[in-house]
């Protein structure tokens, strides 16, 4: 809250999923790409094979232009856009680890120097002299990952540093190894699938049919030492985090084991059609490799909530150590910068990182047809709801100043004026319960409505903020009333069939 | 609860100040060559001063010179945001979409050099289109640093700007306080430029007299924008930062009675130091700005030894094998 609030309408999540999903895809790649064109390079000098060396030439050019141009600046990219979205987590992240930061830029400034020998290297150095620069790229680029995994591990798992601030606990946390080793086989199974990309393109033949079965078999291999990585990796997760890991994160996962699956079996399909095998496969293979990158990075990501930081900084900026200060204080004596509508900067601080009204995440769809009090309720009790948020630290008054800045921004006619008769019932249901109790999961409460008259169902309603703690009051109109209490009964009846 | 305080600095200030400085020179010193000399470059293409294999030549050195200046911008970029966080950040988030399109532009430079390196070398003709392209990446990218950083210096202004407009589309107003530093810095970059251009140009008479005269008409027309500019800054005539641009003044004196005597590794070492002096210059014009917000010497101390001696190890190893990596470039084939 000591900074100004960055006030984009494009979500948050969406402009760092794009240029992190990107840089991921291409970073790993200038690893991985890195040990396939030196291993390759000395097998084909030792067999004298001029047509790999061809290719290696030519790969090594795409190589350079991708990793350099597109790697090296979505790298720069990612750096501006946490300051960005997020500078109270940069800037603890810069604090402590501002010695593994430059660390990594000292192995950035030697990868950089050998991608770029390396390139114009292939017609001006001894092969011997070019292989040894070929492995010295490899072993920085390599060496970064090393690094920066300490610190994109320790904003999931910090572990001991939460309670020594010491810069090596959180460097080396629990899901240090695991990590380096997943990535490691990404990068190995990135540099089959770039390579393959570049092996399409050569004329159908022997020749192809050789290079396009060699590069599956690196996408294979990594692929191999990924899947089996992962699973120490998420176990470590497991082991390791206290909060519960909601259907958001699971979603992303199985999506990336089934991407997974699909990038296996395009890859046994291109070593099928290894001698003729159309650009078009290669491309295909890219995007699901993209895609399986993004769903893995969004599980990262998404696990870790509703912290930026575990236990540490939530995903607003609030800091965890300032918890009682907040309570105290409240939120607007901390913000620094104000716009001069102390309702609108609440919101920004305490929602905008992760809502819209409108666009990503919007708040409008779930508010609309509500009121004031029940929107000021929901605030209040943000931490219970199931989405894993952040608890609202501040004040009851600013909870309120809140809840009138988004009620400004909602449809303000009552829920039974904008839903037709016959969906009311489930309309509000879903703007009013489901937000905690979604149907089919844990909190499901279907069963316990078997049974209940409309009286004991309206006698629930009158009374729902002494059922559970944060539960906020009901305060839909009659008709509105008596077409939830309707699906109610409708749930309950469903339950008993 | 007891959680780690993160508002610390883990080296002595004058240490991270130093880093800070000496790599931003380092940075000047490639962003110079790459910026001064697609100038230079196109200069010569428009008053066709040139035959196109020196053109060529030169255009396949900013490959190199764009990826050095992105990399030795990262570690002044990041001990800037080590210490002056709070003014940095804020400025940047009020500035966020002119921020944010600075990678977009860098890449886009960076592509378009490329292009006009490898259609040079395919052709033999340069790629004015794709160099015209990079300029105007380049210029951007200098314009909003400029706009940024000198925000950063004005913590009322933020304030202001920002209590009017959150939504990241906010230039700095304050014009007076960077369109003379910006054009200093391009100006600069074409005296620099000229150095580069003359001295890798060595052995084509027309590429080193157009390096020359570019270097002295450069030093000329960045000494006077460079007084104008002094004057926005009347305070700094009262500190010893006046002394050290005099140095530096004089440094780039030298660096041009050496390059006249074509002895370039002298002149470069001079132009160096002379970046080292205007880099310190603009150092301080930032803590006089600042100085009645806030004192980077204030931050609390809590040193991690460790893992700077891991970074000091590494940035020895790695200047070492850089240096093994250009020898055996330079080294004759077997």
């Amino acid at each position: 809250m000591i900074y100004p609030f960055w006030d984009v309408q494009t979500g948050y999540g969406i402009l760092m999923a794009i240029i992190a999903i990107v840089h991921v895809f291409i970073s790993h790649f200038a690893i991985g790409g890195g040990l396939y064109l030196v291993v390759t390079e000395q097998m084909a000098r030792r067999h004298n094979d001029e047509l790999t060396l061809a290719f290696l030439k030519k790969l090594t050019k795409f190589f350079v232009l991708v990793t350099l141009v597109a790697g090296v600046l979505t790298g720069v990219a990612i750096w501006f856009i946490i300051g960005l979205l997020n500078p109270l987590a940069t800037e603890a992240l810069i604090h402590n680890y501002v010695w593994g930061w430059a660390t990594e830029w000292t192995f950035f400034v030697g990868e950089i120097t050998a991608a770029l020998i390396y390139y114009y290297g292939w017609n001006k150095m001894s092969a011997k002299a070019h292989i040894t620069v070929g492995w010295i790229y490899f072993i920085f680029a390599w060496l970064s990952l090393v690094i920066i995994n300490g610190i994109l591990t320790f904003m999931l798992t910090p572990g001991k540093w939460l309670a020594t601030g010491d810069f090596w606990d959180g460097f080396f946390n629990p899901t240090y190894w695991p990590s380096v080793v997943m990535r490691t086989g990404v990068c190995v199974m990135l540099a089959g699938l770039y390579a393959l990309l570049v092996a399409s393109r050569q004329t159908a033949g022997d020749f192809k049919a050789r290079i396009v079965r060699y590069s599956a078999t690196w996408g294979l291999f990594g692929l191999a030492v990924t899947t089996v990585a992962q699973g120490w990796y998420l176990k470590a997760i497991l082991l390791t985090l206290t909060t519960k890991i909601l259907p958001g994160p699971v979603l992303a996962l199985r999506s990336a084991a089934w991407l997974a699956i699909a990038i296996g079996g395009l890859l046994l399909l291109a070593w099928l059609l290894a001698r003729r095998l159309p650009v078009v496969v290669a491309v295909l293979l890219m995007a699901v490799g993209l895609t399986w990158f993004g769903a893995f990075e969004s599980f990262r990501e998404s696990v870790r909530k509703p912290y930026v930081i575990t236990g540490y900084i939530y995903g607003n900026s609030v800091e965890v150590a300032k918890t009682e200060k907040y309570k105290k204080e409240g939120y607007l004596a901390q913000i620094t910068y104000r716009s001069g509508d102390a309702g609108a900067d609440l919101f920004r601080h305490a929602c905008r990182s992760c809502h819209t009204i409108n666009g990503y995440r919007p708040l409008k769809p779930a508010f609309d047809g509500t009121d004031h009090k029940f929107i000021a309720g929901i605030i209040r009790g943000a931490q219970l709801l199931n989405a894993n948020m952040p608890p609202f630290l501040g004040t009851p008054a600013e909870a309120d100043q809140v809840a009138t800045y988004i009620y400004k921004c909602v449809d303000q006619r009552p829920l039974d004026q904008i839903y037709p008769a016959d969906d009311l019932g489930r309309q509000a249901f879903a703007i009013r319960c489901a937000k905690c109790h979604k149907l089919g999961t844990a909190s499901d409460k279907s069963k316990s409505f078997t049974g209940q008259s409309v009286d004991d169902l309206n006698t629930m309603l009158d009374n729902l903020p002494e059922l559970a703690e944060g539960m906020p009051a009901y305060t839909g109109n009659a008709t509105e009333r008596a077409a939830l209490v309707a699906y109610l009964q409708s749930l309950g009846k469903a339950v008993k069939k | 609860m007891n959680l780690p305080n993160y508002e610390f600095l883990s080296a002595p200030i004058q240490l991270v100040t130093v880093l800070h400085l000496l790599t931003l020179s380092l940075h000047f010193l490639a962003m110079n060559l790459l910026l001064g000399g697609i100038i230079i470059v196109l200069t010569a293409v428009f008053r066709k001063r040139w035959d196109d294999p020196t053109l060529v030549k030169f255009a396949r050195v900013f490959p190199v010179a764009m990826a050095a200046t992105v990399t030795l911008g990262v570690a002044p970029l990041l001990f800037l945001q080590l210490v002056y966080h709070r003014q940095v950040y804020a400025a940047t988030i009020v500035s966020g979409w002119f921020w944010l399109l600075v990678p977009a532009a860098a890449m886009v430079a960076y592509y378009a050099i490329y292009r006009a390196s490898g259609r040079g070398e395919k052709t033999g003709k340069l790629s004015v289109p794709a160099l015209l392209v990079a300029l105007a990446g380049l210029l951007y990218i200098s314009l909003v640093y400029s706009s940024v950083f000198t925000m950063a210096e004005r913590p009322k202004l933020i304030h202001d700007l920002y209590a009017n407009d959150q939504s990241g589309w906010v230039w700095n107003p304050a014009t007076g306080d960077y369109l003379l530093r910006w054009l200093h810095m391009i100006i600069g970059a074409i005296t620099v430029g000229g150095y580069w251009i003359g001295a890798l140009g060595k052995d084509s008479p027309a590429a080193y007299q157009t390096g020359k005269r570019f270097f002295v008409t450069g030093f000329v027309l960045a000494a006077i924008t460079g007084g104008a500019y002094l004057m926005t800054v009347p305070a700094l005539l009262h500190t010893r930062a006046i002394w050290v641009l005099s140095a530096g003044v004089l440094l780039t004196l030298g660096a041009l009675h050496l390059f006249f005597k074509k002895s370039f590794c002298a002149a470069g070492v001079l132009l160096l130091g002379s970046m080292l002096a205007m880099v310190y210059a603009r150092h301080m014009v930032r803590l006089l700005r600042l100085a009645d917000t806030y004192r980077p010497d204030s931050m609390r101390f809590a040193p991690q030894w460790g893992p700077f001696l891991m970074f000091l190890i590494c940035f020895v190893v790695v200047l070492a094998v850089v240096a093994y990596m250009v020898r055996l470039l330079t080294a004759k084939r077997a």
